[in-house]
């Protein structure tokens, strides 16, 4: 492979997005400080009470927040993390981001209604389907095939407590 | 004497049971180091509720076993995969890569696997021997010594071992507020909890963990899969020659001195001494047109200094309770989690359990070494696993672990939420692992802080009243601005790849100019 004259991803990005992370970060240590100034001090602590080290962490991250939002904005760039599954060049699918999130977020509150393995199998179906699965069918077969093995195992052999659904604890009422 | 103490761990670490759980986490540390997007920090993140049925001993074995398995996974990823992975192991990829594309992957694996056995053996032992001495002069450490300790490791995981020092420290700053929330141990006060009864217990850290590595992980492949089949380099080839051996045993030993003291050090990380083995073997070799080319010395040399790192970094764990990478922060919380708090006492209080779990790294080790150089077939196979359902997979397995905890769906939006947090991290450099280590040392920090201020009465001079504590805490502010100063005088770091032609390039120069003479 040679070295491509092109710089990766990370040097092409704009940088709107890191200096509002940086920013809320500072706002962050504000936060910090301000809400430290509100923990109640119980009278019999003499000297370094509950307040000392939040101030502390408060103004580290004040500093830390507003010294790099300045370097981001001046154009310095952090190399985006590597990953074996990670294309740099390529553009950012935020639909997919979108999809997962909300598919999550969706399996989250399912959970205490349908039971752990359904809401997962729903989950799987759709993150599989927005990285490019191929069908809808065979993911959430897989997905379902999973959650309800990895179910088993965990409630019945280690006892962990998770919702199975109506149908699969009648199922397995038995074991 | 530590021989002895050792002996005795090896009784406790052979029986079947414990034998078992070893095997149990090599195996899926060595599964989590080949598939690529999840590692051994989050797997034993996900694992920490197991700490709530199995025993001390056995739980931490098996977290030791995916701790070093991992590391040998990771080897085979980069040597097969045509891709970068972890920062660890991109310098065995330079050359492993390029021999596994010369058609002598099967090489490169046997002395990957050889080193990492060959560097984990020597290393664990040296971690024997040296943890007693360590305890020893530990054992008269103050608070104010205590949380110098900290510092160091704070100023060390964010500014040394990342590219950027500022986005480390930013990390650090999110994990220090992380740990903030919750219930001040020592007033029974509550801070940051927004008023949320659930966030009074504070932030579990299987959360965090699960969070910032699995969620935030899955969600940045996302953003930017790399689109089409895996492409997986066939290992073909014979095993090592004797030639290869001959060329491999140097370098594993000069990596094992280079990867243990970085390690031991608080400072530690295992990306450094990879870098300064690879430069030293391109130095000291016979071949040097080799080079670039797939140079065995460049595998051996890197993937022995890795796993000798990964032995070393146990040393402060062990002895000191102080974490220097996000999977010893997270053995940390297992160690809380059954009420033990790692120190100088560990050896005295716990010594058979610390024996025991030293023994069994060196079971493991062995294990390990049969599980990668016969079995690597099967490992590879993992690699083809279809992306989206690797992902989703993981995500299930994050839903599983952190849903366990609490059995609480407000975990899971939590979840979410911080691992939209490690999507942007990702997405701008910040690293994770300064995050996971402030969650979890911070409040270790804060108490001994406390501690020690109010023996003084609050007077701050006694942070700086042993010799011990100044001369840690001057060396955290050197970790803190030497990489400023360093990167304002010669510009930023060499990158890998720069690291793998830039001798070239000076050999060049020097043979133009002596061509001019």
């Amino acid at each position: 492979m040679s070295t491509s004259t092109t710089p990766p991803g990370a040097q092409q990005r704009g940088h709107t997005g890191e200096a509002v992370l940086a920013a809320l970060l500072a706002a962050l240590g504000v936060y910090l400080l301000v809400d430290a100034g509100a923990i109640a001090v119980p009278g019999s602590s003499n000297t370094v009470g509950p307040r000392f080290f939040p101030y502390a962490v408060g103004g580290l991250t004040v500093l830390t927040g507003a010294a790099l939002a300045l370097r981001v904005l001046r154009g310095d760039r952090g190399p985006a993390e590597d990953s074996e599954d990670i294309d740099p060049d390529a553009p950012t699918d935020w639909r997919a981001v979108g999809v997962i999130a909300v598919a999550f977020l969706a399996h989250a509150l399912l959970i205490n209604v349908i039971g752990w393995p359904l809401a997962v199998a729903l989950m799987f179906a759709a993150v599989a389907w927005a990285l490019g699965a191929v069908g809808i069918v065979r993911p959430f077969l897989i997905g379902l095939l999973l959650g309800c093995v990895v179910w088993t195992v965990f409630v019945k052999a280690l006892n962990v407590a998770l919702p199975g659904g109506t149908v699969l604890e009648w199922m397995t009422s038995w074991i | 004497m530590a021989i002895d103490e050792l002996l005795g761990g090896f009784a406790d670490a052979l029986t079947p049971l414990n034998l078992l759980f070893a095997l149990l986490g090599v195996l899926l540390g060595t599964a989590v180091g080949v598939l690529p997007g999840i590692g051994p920090a989050m797997t034993v993140a996900l694992l920490l509720p197991a700490t709530y049925v199995l025993e001390p001993t056995s739980a931490l074995i098996m977290f030791a076993g995916i701790y070093y398995g991992g590391m040998y996974g990771g080897s085979t990823t980069s040597i097969l995969l045509n891709t970068p992975g972890e920062s660890s192991s991109i310098m065995t990829a330079l050359e492993g890569n390029k021999m596994a594309k010369a058609g002598r992957g099967s090489a490169a694996l046997a002395t990957a696997a050889i080193g990492s056995f060959v560097a984990g053996t020597i290393a664990t032992v040296l971690l024997a021997l040296v943890a007693p001495t360590v305890v020893e002069l530990a054992i008269g450490v103050t608070s104010a010594d205590y949380f110098a300790l900290a510092v160091i490791a704070f100023v060390a995981v964010a500014t040394v071992l990342g590219s950027s020092p500022l986005r480390g420290l930013a990390a650090l700053c999110l994990g220090l507020y992380l740990g903030l929330v919750g219930t001040d141990v020592l007033t029974g006060q509550e801070r940051f909890t927004l008023g949320i009864p659930q966030l009074s217990d504070g932030i579990d850290v299987v959360v965090v963990a699960v969070a910032l590595f699995a969620v935030g992980e899955a969600l940045h492949v996302a953003s930017r899969l790399r689109r089409g089949a895996v492409q997986v380099i066939d290992h073909q080839g014979s095993w090592m020659t004797r030639q290869d051996f001959r060329r491999s045993w140097a370098p594993w030993l000069r990596g094992t001195a280079f990867g243990f003291p970085f390690g031991a050090l608080p400072a530690g990380g295992a990306e450094i001494p990879t870098f300064l083995s690879y430069a030293t073997e391109r130095k000291l070799t016979k071949h040097p047109e080799e080079f670039g080319k797939g140079a065995i010395e460049g595998v051996a040399g890197p993937e022995a200094a890795n796993n000798a790192a990964a032995a070393g970094v146990l040393v402060p764990l062990l002895t000191l309770g102080i974490p220097t990478s996000a999977t010893a922060a997270i053995i940390l919380a297992a160690f809380q989690g059954y009420g033990i708090q790692p120190g100088p006492t560990l050896l005295t209080t716990e010594g058979p359990l610390v024996w025991a779990l030293i023994a069994s790294l060196l079971i493991g080790n062995a294990m390990l070494l049969v599980l990668n150089l016969p079995l690597v077939g099967l490992w590879v196979k993992l690699l083809r696993i279809p992306r989206p359902y690797l992902y989703a997979g993981i995500l299930a397995f994050a839903s599983l672990g952190s849903f366990a905890v609490n059995a609480d769906p407000l975990d899971l939006v939590l979840l979410l939420l911080l691992g939209l947090l490690g999507f942007v991290m990702r997405r701008y450099g910040w690293p994770v692992a300064p995050a996971v280590i402030g969650l979890i040392l911070g409040p270790i920090a804060e108490t001994n802080l406390r501690r020690a201020l109010a023996i003084s009465n609050g007077d701050l001079g006694v942070l700086v009243d042993t010799w011990f504590s100044r001369v840690v805490l001057v060396l955290a502010a050197l970790a803190l601005v030497g990489p400023i100063v360093l990167r304002a005088v010669r510009g930023p770091r060499p990158s890998p790849a720069e690291l793998q032609h830039a001798d070239a390039a000076a050999d060049e120069d020097d043979t133009v100019r002596s061509a001019d003479r």
